[in-house]
């Protein structure tokens, strides 16, 4: 509880500075209107910004200082005060002093009594980290008027006075004396506009009619003034241009009653819009870059885009990156408001229809909106900067939505959603206000930003504004215009705010507000990043499949403008369409239309869409994607059956179900086709519908991905399908053991443990040929508990060979063709596992039976802390828990994790193989565990955010590509939650454990990567002893790197295949082997040739032979061999899926240095340098002996070796 | 004037010549480091070993007997100890032997049948490691030594003659080896249990006697295993876990006021803390790659 002594002395310093502490109101000459109601006084600024104690002041200074890098350095500290300042309005900066009080949502309070850093919860904001974050997120990018925008300052006075001086141009009858005809009227004001200032004037589509009845003319504009973000404070600074939209108010008197109607007031205000361009343009004083352009995109509209040119007289070029749209607008009261309401026709048919058939005419709720626009530039400003006033949370929440659009490229243009920076401001802003009908606001006034920002999302995500219209502050109920357009419709100002959208970018914004709010939901991990910083708009990351169409294939007919009615209406169609015949096949269609540039003053735009392609994304429901029949209506419903017959065609047949039931369906044979299912759908629907030259141009991309899989050819969907032989075998190994009779102790567990037997081996097990697997299959058994055990780490291994041999032994007497032998294993340590059970069945499947007895680790640990035993027995006891726990406890709970995860989600086998494929083409396997690779992909499909779970491969890949691009895995760790059901303390408990192998390990010897789940706290079990070591992680991460960065680039152009190559000189040497050991199954084959006599008798003997050789890989053998040989001397790498290739690298720490005896690996002597020489040991230098070494490993190689290439000396 | 030293320290440095091989054509030199056996704690074999380091990874008791045969001074050699051989079993003691008198017996009736059957048919070294090479007599260890240092010095071409049976075939034989025959299996289980079980009663025999029996100040010694079924320690830990929850639950620790008072003030301080760790966090978080920028 608040002392009250503490908040009087605040409140007094707080009066010293009052001065200094009035939040600056827009700029006097670029503010909204005077008369505004709505302005914020300062005395009540003053009130929010007096909290500020001194302490406070200091450390924010610090923090600005800190983050001032480089560009800000000399701004006025008079300014850096105003920064302060409005910071404290919205802000609150941590507090030293003070006790924690938790919070209650009511910032108010919290603010008085200047507890705002301790305590925060989840409802206020989501957690400490991620308000801090946010914090500083918003210090970054909060606007500030400082030397970077200073430009932009001068130009827009600039601007003003150069279009304050622009002279009237009269309405030009009678001039010259010719006939005052009006057809020459509008011919010659645009033809005089050529002549004297060489403008275009960028009319509208359709061009103003012959005969038309008005004048156009040019005087002073009523007032100009910015609008828009930037002098509301809420333009953001990420980088880019920075933004100014500058309203020229056109005077009233220039306009008609009803020059709403039919285009006549866009005809009257492209005309004043070329007349201020041509006045700028004539105007010598300055050195814009000046261009035509359309406000967001809306044809309608267009604007003058004034550009800083770059090289500015001050030579500072990184000061002059803004532009400024210039928009004529009207006043409120020019035209009627419920003339334009979405509901009436404004452009009549023909000129002159009579007015009964006007209320039949359809809406023109675009046009109608469009024109409204104009009309409320400034009231709009002052609504928004009314809600600035009331709501101190409202910037805030304005800059949170502006980056979350911005990450998810969604901007007001109406080719990029049509819903940005001011939809969202003003909606906010309308949802603050009290609705009319309900007397609540949706949000309140007292929220912080993060809750306005939250709760608008969940707005978004939650409501269904296409199908269910929301009109506020009017009673009036608007009909849901038939195109699916959504309607938001601010009743006071009578305009629907998402008029600019269309179908599939409503459902996209409404998808990306539902994954936000999944995602900061989640409690567990942070979503900082997910939400703010990672942007989420690249196609090959956003979309499953993309669809890509050149424009030019769609036939579209007329030439020039009506270009791109044309293409908006096929895109529509292109959508219903594509909704109809994919129905829940998809959970996303977007199309993607190309982007359009701002074009000369000179000349009419010119529509190169043409060259352009339309690209359409789709998000897939896996588990009905490539299904394979389509149910329609019964053919009882003749309605329904005939239109559904229409849709599909000849495809659509007529067929009776095992249920009895007969309907209209649709049947896809898998087989017989390059395309899978789904794209084939997509072509039969276009070829149907957009004619087949559009089909015929259609190329997927994503679906390369999918054949780049062994086994996942074309048309065959990858999936855990092709596992499924695998995993019956495994179940009839487990029946066959537990029905064996004689065994000495029953079976309690008999579990999997094999990437083969949870999907995820690149390799998909072929079974049934009678060839046998070549690698077996790992699986652990567990006999029920017996007092007869041993109690001795050695006798216990002798004891479960004895048992592994009677196993073999019924095994083979019970199953016909099963073979089964005992292998030994760890020859090198009698502490650990030392024998399996190999075991053939005659299909081919191979598994390798380990006994997991739980005694063994109590014994192990007893060793590890007996003080008895010297360090060495101390250390291989230390790997034999950990190697114990890895093999018995770790690995088969994991199996079973992603077998789950894997029914779970259906893309999420092939993702992990393409991952593994990755890994192995850049010869990194050898270094990461299996599970390790799994777990990366685990965690793109459990924390996808800012996406959803991938539904195709090729997201699943580029993602956990991304991931590993970021991992900044020296500061981070991996934690994935397997179950689902992580608590915060397991995930902290987690933290604390890394930070602790930090603090140990500094140096990154034994724990590079960190690699934790809920089913193995400990994170290390995959990557304990430098597995990789940091040179390798290294070398993942720019591999990554440069694999995301070529996606980036390259976009959809990309080919899958070059981010699979993986050059061989950035190693020290290559060891080329002999390619009859490396590709499993050559040699056999080979042997198999000459003696092919009698099929059957051959077919035995390679069986048998075969069933010998069932996990012998003589190059992995010759690996291992290698790595254990040199040790850390050099680092290996090897593709185990078959390469020809090991690449070696030499470790740095063997060069040069002073002899010793036990170095560790072969060396060269060398004389000692001179200057090192007074040293009185006798001593010589050495340096590694790599010719020595290569030489070794050349015989050790042998046969296998075909050629050493050395890179580098 | 020779391109390398010829002494490092005590050690005489002897190049040797390594023939080409067909993957790696190049001519190439291996350095071994050789000098008198000089270990901390002297033994009989001594006078006449040379310790010999950095060797090839495929030097052999019979490649090195060569060499030294046959291009060092012809000193034969008796025996050699390999010190980095990668299967030397650690931990290899079978049994733990409580008494002297048992581990002859046992050691002397089955010495290697109670091993498991050898993998490899080969060792290969581990890179750089170093062997004791002990020959018939001091004089022949002397002139092996000086032999070496002649030849270092003279540059006199020593050859390494490498053995056969490397490469693929190895691994093969091994793959082999891994699968001993089952009789042989079976057989080296069952002696070895049965030496385990020899052992258990003879051990659990000595403790039962020692556990009646008093010593000369007339105390009994406490050993293990008196009662029939002996706790375990983690029966022991969980008892005490219990013992302890029950404990816990008597008195509710939210009983006083002052308790709750001061609970609370550990909540809060707490949340106090985690709020400090947090912001810490965030200050590292920018401190490693900057400050908070939408990409």
């Amino acid at each position: 509880m608040a002392p009250p002594a503490l908040k009087r002395r605040k409140l007094s310093h707080s009066l010293n500075e009052d001065d200094g502490s009035l939040a600056q109101p827009p700029s006097a000459d670029t503010s909204g209107t005077s008369d505004d109601e709505d302005i914020p006084s300062d005395a009540s600024n003053a009130d929010l910004g007096s909290v500020a104690t001194s302490s406070q002041a200091d450390e924010d200074e610090e923090m600005v200082e800190d983050d001032a890098d480089g560009h800000d350095e000399e701004e006025g500290s008079a300014e850096e005060e105003d920064d302060l300042e409005d910071e404290e309005q919205s802000k609150p900066a941590p507090q030293k002093v003070g006790k924690a009080k938790p919070s209650n949502g009511h910032q108010h309070t919290q603010r008085a009594n200047g507890f705002q850093g301790e305590g925060y919860t989840g409802e206020v904001y989501k957690s400490n980290l991620f308000k801090l974050q946010v914090d500083e997120l918003l210090q970054r990018v909060r606007p500030r008027h400082g030397k970077k925008e200073a430009p932009a300052e001068d130009a827009l006075r600039t601007l003003k006075g150069i279009i304050e001086r622009i002279p009237d141009r009269e309405p030009q009858n009678a001039n010259g004396g010719l006939l005052s005809n009006a057809f020459l009227q509008i011919a010659d004001a645009e033809r005089s506009l050529i002549k004297t200032s060489k403008i275009a004037v960028p009319f509208p589509h359709p061009r103003p009619p012959k005969d038309a009845q008005y004048k156009l003319q040019y005087s002073k504009p009523a007032s100009i003034n910015a609008v828009g973000s930037y002098p509301l404070k809420i333009a953001t600074r990420t980088g880019e241009e920075m933004c100014i939209d500058l309203a020229v108010i056109m005077p009233s008197a220039i306009f008609q009653e009803k020059d709403y109607l039919n285009y006549r007031y866009l005809y009257k205000r492209a005309y004043y819009l070329a007349c201020i361009a041509a006045g700028l343009k004539d105007d010598k004083s300055h050195r814009f870059k000046l261009n035509f352009d359309y406000f967001n995109g809306n044809r309608l509209l267009p604007v003058v885009l004034v550009r800083g040119s770059r090289d500015g007289s001050k030579g500072d070029s990184s000061a002059s990156e803004f532009q400024i749209r210039i928009m004529p607008a009207i006043s409120d009261d020019v035209f009627r408001a419920d003339k334009l309401l979405p509901v009436k026709n404004c452009v009549r048919l023909k000129p002159g229809d009579n007015l009964a058939s006007v209320s039949e005419a359809p809406p023109t709720p675009f046009y109608n909106a469009s024109v409204r626009n104009d009309c409320l530039i400034t009231s709009y400003l002052k609504l928004l900067h009314g809600a600035s006033g009331h709501c101190e949370a409202f910037r805030d929440a304005c800059i949170l939505g502006r980056i979350w659009l911005r990450q998810r490229g969604l901007t007001s243009d109406t080719s990029k959603g049509g819903f940005g920076n001011f939809e969202w401001a003003a909606l906010v802003a309308l949802l603050l206000q009290r609705s009319g009908k309900e007397g609540m606001p949706v949000v309140s006034t007292g929220y912080s930003s993060y809750q306005l920002f939250k709760a608008t999302l969940q707005y978004l995500a939650s409501k269904d504004l296409s199908k269910h219209p929301q009109s506020f502050g009017v009673k009036v109920v608007i009909l849901p215009t038939s195109d699916g357009t959504p309607v938001f419709f601010d009743g006071p100002r009578g305009v629907n705010i998402l008029y600019k959208m269309t179908p599939w970018s409503y459902e996209l914004l409404r998808q990306e507000a539902r994954s936000s709010i999944a995602m900061l939901n989640e409690n567990i991990f942070d979503q900082f990043t997910p939400t703010f910083i990672l942007r989420a708009d690249h196609p090959l990351h956003r979309y499953d499949l993309l669809a890509r169409i050149p424009i030019s294939a769609l036939g579209l007919s007329s030439s020039g403008e009506d270009l791109d009615q044309e293409l908006d209406r096929i895109c529509r169609k292109m959508y219903s369409c594509l909704s109809r015949g994919l129905t829940d096949r998809v959970s996303l269609i977007s199309i993607m239309t190309p982007e359009e540039d701002p074009w000369e003053l000179g000349s009419r735009r010119s529509p190169h869409v043409r060259d352009g392609n339309l690209l359409i994304g789709f998000l897939m429901d896996p588990t009905n994607a490539n299904r394979a029949v389509d149910h329609g209506p019964p053919a009882e419903s003749k309605k329904e059956a005939a239109s559904y017959r229409q849709f599909w065609g000849d495809k659509a047949e007529l067929r009776r179900f095992k249920d009895g039931s007969i309907l209209e369906s649709l049947v896809w044979p898998t087989k017989d086709s390059p395309l899978s299912i789904f794209e084939r759908i997509v072509q039969h629907v276009m070829t149907r519908h957009l004619g087949a030259p559009v089909a015929e141009n259609v190329t997927f991309i994503g679906d390369s991905f999918d054949h780049m899989l062994p086994g996942g050819g074309h048309g065959v969907q990858p999936g855990v399908g092709l596992f499924q032989p695998m995993m019956s075998a495994f179940r009839t190994l487990e029946t066959d053991m537990r029905a064996l009779e004689n065994l000495p102790l029953s079976l309690r567990h008999v579990q999997a443990s094999d990437p083969q037997l949870r999907y995820a081996s690149i390799e998909v097990p072929l079974l049934g040929s009678g060839r046998p697997m070549s690698q077996p299959a790992d699986v652990v058994i567990q006999f029920e508990g017996s007092a007869r055990w041993p109690d001795e780490l050695i006798a216990i291994q002798r004891i479960k060979i004895a048992f592994l041999l009677k196993l073999g032994e019924l095994l083979e007497e019970a199953i016909d063709g099963l073979s089964a032998r005992v292998g030994l294993e760890n020859e090198s340590s009698s502490i650990r596992n030392q024998s399996f059970l190999d075991v053939v069945y005659s299909t081919g499947a191979a598994f390798r039976i380990r006994i997991h007895h739980d005694r063994e680790q109590t014994l192990i640990e007893r060793r590890l802390k007996d003080k008895s035993l010297d360090g060495a027995a101390r250390e291989e006891a230390a790997h034999g828990v950990a190697e114990y726990k890895r093999d018995f406890l770790r690995s088969p709970a994991h199996t079973q994790a992603i077998q789950n995860l894997s029914t779970r989600f259906p893309m999420f086998s092939p993702s992990i193989r393409l991952v593994k494929k990755w890994f192995a083409s850049h010869l990194l396997t050898t270094h990461f565990s299996p599970e390790l690779i799994e777990l990366l992909v685990v965690r793109t499909f459990l924390q996808p955010y800012p996406w959803q779970a991938p539904s195709s491969p090729m997201t699943g890949f580029l993602r956990t590509l991304l991931f590993l691009s970021r991992w900044d895995w020296r500061n981070e760790p991996l934690i994935v939650d397997l179950s689902g059901e992580m608590k915060s303390e397991e995930f902290s408990a987690i933290t604390t454990r890394f930070e602790a192998w930090r603090k140990i390990d500094p140096a990154l010897n034994r724990v590079v990567l960190f690699a934790a789940s809920s089913n193995d706290p400990e994170g290390t079990t995959w990557t304990d002893n430098a597995h990789p070591p940091v040179v390798v992680a290294t070398r993942m991460t720019a591999l990554a790197k440069a694999a995301s960065q070529t996606v980036k680039q390259q976009g959809v152009d990309l080919e899958p295949e070059s981010l699979f190559v993986s050059p061989l000189t950035d190693y020290d040497f290559v060891l080329r082997l002999s390619p009859q050991f490396t590709k499993d199954g050559q040699r056999r084959k080979d042997k198999g040739g000459p003696k092919a006599q009698y099929k059957n008798l051959q077919l035995q003997a390679t069986s048998a032979e075969e069933r010998e050789l069932v996990g012998y890989q003589s190059v992995t053998l010759f690996l291992a061999e290698l790595k254990d040989v040199y040790g850390h001397a050099i680092t290996f790498f090897y593709d185990e899926n078959g390469g020809d290739v090991v690449a070696g690298l030499w470790n740095p720490s063997t060069a040069r240095r002073a002899w010793k005896v036990k170095l560790g690996y072969s060396t060269v002597p060398v004389f000692k340098k001179m200057k090192a020489a007074k040293e009185d040991e006798d001593t010589a230098d050495v340096e590694i002996n790599k010719e020595g070494i290569l030489s070794e490993i050349a015989r050790l190689g042998g046969d296998i070796m075909r050629k050493i290439e050395v890179n580098r000396q | 004037m020779p391109s390398i030293p010829l002494t490092t320290g005590p050690y005489t440095i002897l190049p040797l010549c390594v023939p080409a091989t067909a993957a790696y054509p190049h001519e190439t030199s291996h350095y071994l480091y050789v000098r008198q056996h000089a270990p901390r704690i002297e033994d009989a074999d001594t006078p006449r070993s040379l310790f010999v380091a950095n060797l090839p990874i495929d030097a052999t008791e019979g490649s090195l007997r060569k060499l030294f045969a046959a291009q060092l001074g012809g000193a034969r050699v008796e025996s050699v100890d390999f010190d980095g051989l990668r299967s030397k079993k650690s931990g290899s003691i079978p049994i733990y032997f409580e008494a002297g008198q048992k581990r002859k017996r046992n050691a002397d009736d089955v010495p290697q049948e109670l091993e498991l059957p050898a993998v490899w048919d080969r060792e290969i070294l581990k890179s750089g490691s170093s062997a004791v090479v002990v020959f018939v007599d001091r004089a022949s260890a002397e002139s092996a030594l000086k032999h070496c240092k002649k030849a270092a010095k003279t540059q006199k071409e020593v050859r390494w003659t490498p053995e056969d049976g490397l490469g693929e075939k190895r691994y093969l034989t091994h793959h082999t080896l891994r699968y001993p025959p089952k009789p042989i299996l079976q057989s080296r289980v069952n002696n070895y249990m049965a030496a385990y079980h020899a052992l258990e009663t003879a051990r659990s025999r000595t403790l039962s006697k020692q556990r009646n029996l008093p010593d000369e100040d007339g105390f009994v010694t406490v050993t293990r295993g008196g009662r029939v079924g002996p706790a375990r320690l983690e029966e022991t830990q969980a008892v005490a876990k219990k013992l302890k929850e029950r404990q816990k639950n008597a008195v509710k620790d939210d009983f006083y006021r002052f308790q709750t008072r001061e609970k609370r003030k550990e909540r809060e301080a707490e949340l106090r803390k985690g709020f400090e760790e947090d912001r810490r966090r965030v200050e590292e978080m920018r401190r490693r790659r900057g400050a908070v920028r939408p990409e």
